[in-house]
């Protein structure tokens, strides 16, 4: 390809991705400006006033405690799926198990599900059981969402190892419990990141869990918190887009350090 | 023998806490739904548990309501009018990326953000963006004079949902576009170099041979866009509620309201397996289509 070429394309591809992510831009600056500046015509592309306004506030309305709830919910989810999506993604990958074909359609199939379906008995379940109103309902209904899609990502990545690797450690003397914990988990461990990421995310970005099962706002997750706050706010634009940008701060931080990895196991686990 | 039973004995405990996870939160929760729409379930007697065993009745009330046959044919509008532009949309830039240019694998993977960010958050953004007044949608296009009067994005029956579908079309781009990538790049490249010789120009090449080689991928990616997008709750919760006067209930959201804003749980329940019904039906199509090479 001819230099001149080359720079046309990066140009026209630079200008692509900064039109498609203009809303994400508009986001972010939006919290910066004053509130007679959002309302003003024509539009400023770059804040003339500079103001952390809105941010001061919304710490100040406990954006704090949603932001935890967020952490807790999702890294607590994430946790659950990692413990039990990588040993029954390995199982599924290595052992001659009955009904094995069913079981890959199981998780097949309940990645399709739409959380509606699902909503109204495990409200019902969770409320005998005396789990609404604490982090376990969202955490445990999250965490269907991302252990579906960890098996059959990780499974299709188990089968790649060849099998050499945990016979050589059994030939040392390990157990197959043993050598999966001590062999397998550290090779396969860029791809566990993956899904423990891509799992993450999911729970992020949950909404109608958190809101069903928990009535206490003190355990609101920040997507039922801004989506509280609309009302509170009303078209106090800059304060809500402050709350936004902190909303998808930790996601856009998490995807730039995996960025590589995470598209190639985006690709995997959703052709698959 | 007495090896391969252990070793089968074995594999039980690595796959089945997972099995058993989802079977105990989504399989079970799905058959209870089913019973739950055949039963007179409300606020008053979830606790009591007496539940009377109602046959039809609850589906019946649905279809008497006009609002079910709206959001029927508003999720239908909403699922092709997102998949068919985020497919179209998708592929031209998996062409433009796919040309080997320095900055294309970078370029194409910071798209991803908007695919990230939660649907709260996106249906937010999409709302402030597509205010009357202030919005930067109604902004432009005055300023550019493409329009005269504001359009009014969302508070307009007639054009709220296709407003929220373009929000859609945002977020769903750049997935289609990656699962798009991958199968450009597994086309045959000697097929392209001997249509260049025969001299066979770029458009000549995309319609005679990237769109027919890519066929499978492209049905593949067109049913999964369909089965994400059919089951849409947060964007059209967030940016509308379902309004206004129901243009932009959607099943999910209806399913939802009956259940949680008027506690009629069974009618909600009942709503939500229109709703499963059809995705289960697309869902196996999907999974005939691709069985051959997953499940072995």
């Amino acid at each position: 390809m001819s230099k001149k070429r080359e720079w046309t394309l990066n140009i026209i591809g630079t200008f692509i991705v900064l039109l498609f992510l203009f809303p994400v831009y508009w986001m972010i600056i939006t919290a910066f400006k004053t509130q007679s500046e959002i309302f003003q015509s024509p539009p400023t592309l770059w804040p003339k006033d500079f103001r952390i306004q809105s941010f001061i506030q919304i710490f100040q309305d406990n954006v704090w405690q949603y932001f935890l709830n967020s952490l807790a919910i999702s890294g607590l989810a994430t946790i659950l799926v990692l413990i039990l999506a990588v040993p029954s993604a390995y199982g599924l990958a290595r052992f001659n198990v009955r009904g094995k074909k069913m079981m890959i359609l199981l998780f097949l199939v309940t990645q399709m599900l739409p959380a509606t379906v699902v909503l109204t008995p495990l409200f019902i379940v969770f409320d005998q059981f005396s789990l609404l109103n604490s982090y376990w309902g969202p955490v445990l209904s999250c965490a269907t969402l991302g252990v579906p899609f960890s098996v059959l990502i990780l499974r299709t990545f188990f089968i790649g190892i060849p099998r050499e690797l945990e016979e050589a450690a059994k030939i040392d003397g390990c157990g197959r419990f043993k050598a999966f914990i001590q062999v397998i988990i550290p090779v396969s461990l860029p791809s566990i990141v993956v899904c423990g990421a891509i799992s993450f995310f999911f729970s992020w970005g949950d909404l109608i869990f958190s809101m069903t099962f928990n009535r206490n706002q003190d355990l609101w997750p920040l997507t039922a918190g801004i989506y509280n706050a609309i009302g509170r706010y009303g078209i106090e634009w800059n304060t809500l887009m402050a709350f936004a940008t902190i909303s998808v701060l930790p996601v856009i931080i998490i995807f730039i350090l995996l960025q590589k990895h995470l598209v190639k196991g985006l690709v995997s686990g959703s052709v698959k | 023998m007495l090896k391969k039973l252990t070793n089968r004995w074995e594999g039980y405990l690595f796959v089945l806490p997972a099995v058993i996870f989802m079977l105990a939160l989504i399989g079970y929760p799905l058959i209870y739904n089913i019973i739950l729409s055949f039963q007179n379930v409300d606020l008053a007697n979830l606790a009591s548990g007496n539940k009377s065993f109602v046959g039809l009745e609850n589906y019946k009330e649905l279809l008497s309501q006009g609002v079910f046959g709206t959001s029927v044919i508003n999720t239908i509008v909403y699922t092709v009018g997102s998949v068919v532009f985020q497919i179209a949309i998708g592929f031209f830039l998996a062409v433009f990326f796919s040309m080997k240019f320095r900055f294309a694998p970078f370029l194409r993977g910071i798209m991803m953000i908007s695919w990230l960010i939660p649907l709260t958050i996106t249906a937010l953004l999409f709302k402030f963006m597509m205010g009357a007044n202030e919005g930067i949608f109604n902004q432009f296009l005055m300023t550019w004079g493409i329009i005269e009067d504001p359009i009014a994005w969302l508070s307009s029956p007639k054009i709220a949902l296709w407003s929220i579908i373009i929000a859609n079309i945002w977020v769903g781009i750049p997935f289609n576009m990656l699962l798009l990538s991958t199968g450009l790049s597994s086309l045959p490249e000697d097929v392209y170099e001997s249509a260049s010789l025969d001299g066979a120009n770029w458009f000549h090449k995309l319609i005679h041979i990237t769109i027919p080689l890519l066929k499978p991928v492209l049905l593949v990616v067109m049913m999964l866009g369909f089965i994400y997008t059919f089951k849409v709750f947060d964007l059209v919760f967030v940016m509308t509620g379902g309004g206004p006067i129901n243009s932009t209930e959607v099943l999910s959201t209806l399913a939802y309201r009956y259940s949680f804003n008027e506690f009629q749980f069974s009618l909600g329940a009942a709503a939500a397996n229109v709703l499963f019904l059809i995705l289960f039906v697309v869902s196996l199509i999907y999974l005939s289509m691709i069985r051959k090479d997953e499940v072995n």
